[in-house]
């Protein structure tokens, strides 16, 4: 017995088992990880049907490359975050679904991003602004994220005169602006009814200014001012908004007014970082295993007691 | 019985197994030559044996710590159930109360009903696989058909926010049978229709849906919210000049279901109560046999190989102190 108690290996096995001991006491233990809950608002206007992204070699157009890139962004993201999906268009936006957890749901998000289509908007402006502040007071009591990805392209151009006024919202909503296309104006595709592209918009297929209410010109200035009849001028407005490259400056403007954060998309890697901003985590407590600690100091004990010893009587020859 | 680990790299600690092959673990004594001891068959087998036991364990604690587990399985089940798409109105008029108010704190909103009841038929039919599509001015596809009960109630709660344009269902429904493509032919096929209102479908999509209609084989419901004072599906013309679709789009669209060819119900709701029976009607006849696949989540096996270990441990440790003494 006592050449048994002397013996190291006795006490190895003896350390090894009071290790398991510990090991199926103390499974896990409570940690806190950063969890997220984003909502996606897709911006689903004409202008985003706009190709001004590359990918293999192939110019796609702004909705397919933020489809994409949400699609891959999905299989990175953290087991426990959640992420909802919705559609903008017209002045308002609206959800397709509460946000879900990104594990147990992959399939489901991901074809549901994948079918989103600019055919499913249910009207034809796209007054950004506006959509934003409905989407904001829409999802102000979901304790989730607003995502809000647009190319800031707003069609009819907004009237200074009638901005949108943040002030309910900010400082109460978090999320952020995520601004989609090149800053080079490029032509937006025009389809028929059956789908197919036939051209694109020109010059005169859009309003190129508001019409609504009054101009912010100072009447003397307007040519062929008239209060009632022609309160913008007789002159036919130009410009350029058939073309539509991203609006970054404005998008910024209105994540500050709006208190949301703003970053460009350029890729997966930039959207990953930008989602991680440590604002639009949550921590929570996660169960987490801890079984791997005792289990390793139980085999590096159980590899010493069978560990090769130099021969300590030599042969000899 | 598809095994996995978390971490693959650390298999490689596998190697350590073979360590018992070199060294017995036992106290040496010396003796004076080794040849004179007895050639004795049980003590080689006690030995070996011992080997295989720390070996084992050796191989329990690497695999633990590898996190070594059964993926999700699949099995094919055979039930009853059904493959259902929820096709749901979105029109601003869904937003009203069934009296065709904007609602107060007594009355419900058509869509809040709908979005309740819904609610609880999609907790009662585990084996189904339902979809959900909702459609406007434009239809839209918001979750494919799943299993995930949760997925189809999020779904459904997020009808919460506010209503959208028009209504145009022969988009709605061509959408709604465009979830069946690809999907095996089990159970039964139904779209569920729950809309407020009803719009002229044109002669194109007419020819188109009642093709997709045949060939899908769906079968159609329509629950029809209807508002107080407002026309209904069974609501014959009073004047013969209101006899057209534009002027009672209701009692067309439901004589075009009538005339697909494939089953077809419909159910006249006016308030919350009726739209709860003609739910449970559906939750009672819908219940064809089919197959459908039963989900077996991952399964956790490091417990197995720590207790294994464990246990193997305790028997090293046991048979220590057998060891002879001298």
């Amino acid at each position: 017995m006592n050449k048994t108690l002397k013996d190291y290996r006795t006490w190895c096995l003896l350390l090894a088992l009071i290790a398991m001991l510990v090991l199926f006491l103390y499974p896990s233990k409570q940690q806190k990880t950063p969890t997220y809950n984003y909502t996606f608002i897709i911006d689903i206007t004409r202008s985003m049907n706009a190709t001004d992204y590359q990918q293999d070699n192939e110019a796609v157009s702004r909705l397919h490359f933020v489809k994409q890139t949400l699609r891959e962004l999905l299989r990175a993201l953290p087991c426990e975050s959640k992420v909802g999906l919705g559609l903008f268009t017209e002045r308002r936006s609206t959800l397709l679904f509460e946000p879900l957890e990104v594990c147990s749901a992959y399939t489901e998000i991901d074809t549901a991003i994948g079918k989103v289509d600019w055919r499913m908007a249910w009207a034809a402006d796209s007054n950004i602004a506006k959509g934003l502040l409905s989407t904001l007071d829409m999802l102000q009591k979901s304790d989730s994220s607003v995502i809000f990805i647009t190319d800031g392209q707003e069609a009819p151009p907004v009237n200074p005169n009638y901005q949108t006024d943040f002030s309910s919202v900010k400082g109460q909503a978090k999320g952020m602006i995520i601004g989609v296309g090149g800053l080079q104006a490029v032509p937006i595709p025009k389809f028929d009814s059956l789908g197919k592209q036939t051209g694109f918009y020109s010059h005169d297929d859009v309003p190129h200014r508001s019409s609504f209410g009054q101009s912010n010109l100072d009447p003397s200035q307007i040519k062929g001012y008239n209060a009632r009849n022609a309160p913008f001028g007789s002159e036919a407005a130009t410009g350029n908004e058939h073309l539509s490259a991203l609006q970054e400056t404005y998008l910024e403007k209105l994540a500050a007014e709006s208190g949301l954060a703003y970053t460009r998309l350029t890729g997966l890697q930039n959207l990953n970082q930008a989602l991680q901003n440590p604002k639009l985590a949550t921590e929570k407590l996660v169960q987490t295993d801890i079984r791997r600690q005792p289990a390793l100091f139980a085999l590096l004990l159980l590899c010493l007691v069978y560990l090769p010893k130099p021969p300590k009587y030599r042969l000899l020859s | 019985m598809n095994w996995a680990v978390n971490t693959p790299w650390a298999l490689t600690g596998l190697l350590l197994a073979l360590l018992p092959l070199l060294n017995s673990g036992m106290r040496t004594s010396p003796a004076p030559w080794t040849a004179l001891i007895p050639a004795d068959t049980l003590s080689a087998f006690v030995v070996c044996c011992l080997r295989l036991c720390a070996m084992a364990a050796i191989a329990g604690l690497v695999l633990g710590i590898a996190g070594l587990h059964r993926t999700e399985q699949s099995r094919e089940r055979i039930g009853h159930g059904a493959h259902i798409v929820l096709l749901l109105d979105r029109s601003s008029s869904m937003d009203n109360t069934f009296a065709g108010r904007a609602p107060n704190g007594s009355d419900e909103s058509k869509a809040t009903a709908a979005r309740r009841l819904l609610t609880e038929f999609v907790n009662q039919r585990q084996t189904d696989l339902i979809g959900v599509a909702e459609y406007s001015t434009s239809p839209l596809f918001v979750m494919p058909l799943t299993e995930n009960k949760n997925a189809v109630q999020a779904a459904i709660a997020a009808t919460a926010t506010p209503a959208l344009g028009f209504t145009h269902v022969s988009k709605g429904l061509g959408m709604a049978i465009s979830f069946f493509e690809q999907q095996p032919v089990t159970g039964s096929r139904i779209v569920l229709l729950v809309s407020d209102g009803a719009a002229a479908i044109d002669h194109d999509s007419e020819l188109k849906l009642r093709e997709w209609f045949r060939k899908q084989q769906v079968r159609l419901y329509w629950i029809f919210l209807r508002t107080a004072g407002s026309p209904g599906i069974f609501d014959q013309p009073e004047d013969s000049r209101d006899d057209n679709a534009g002027a009672m789009p209701e009692l067309y669209l439901h004589k075009f279901f009538q005339g697909l060819g494939s089953p077809y119900q419909a159910y006249e709701a006016e308030s919350p109560d009726a739209l709860k029976q003609a739910i449970a009607d559906i939750n009672r006849l819908e219940n064809l046999p089919m197959h459908y696949v039963e989900r077996i989540p991952r399964q956790d096996l490091s417990t197995t190989c720590y207790s294994v270990a464990a246990l193997l441990l305790l028997v090293l440790l046991g048979v220590k102190f057998f060891e002879v003494k001298r």
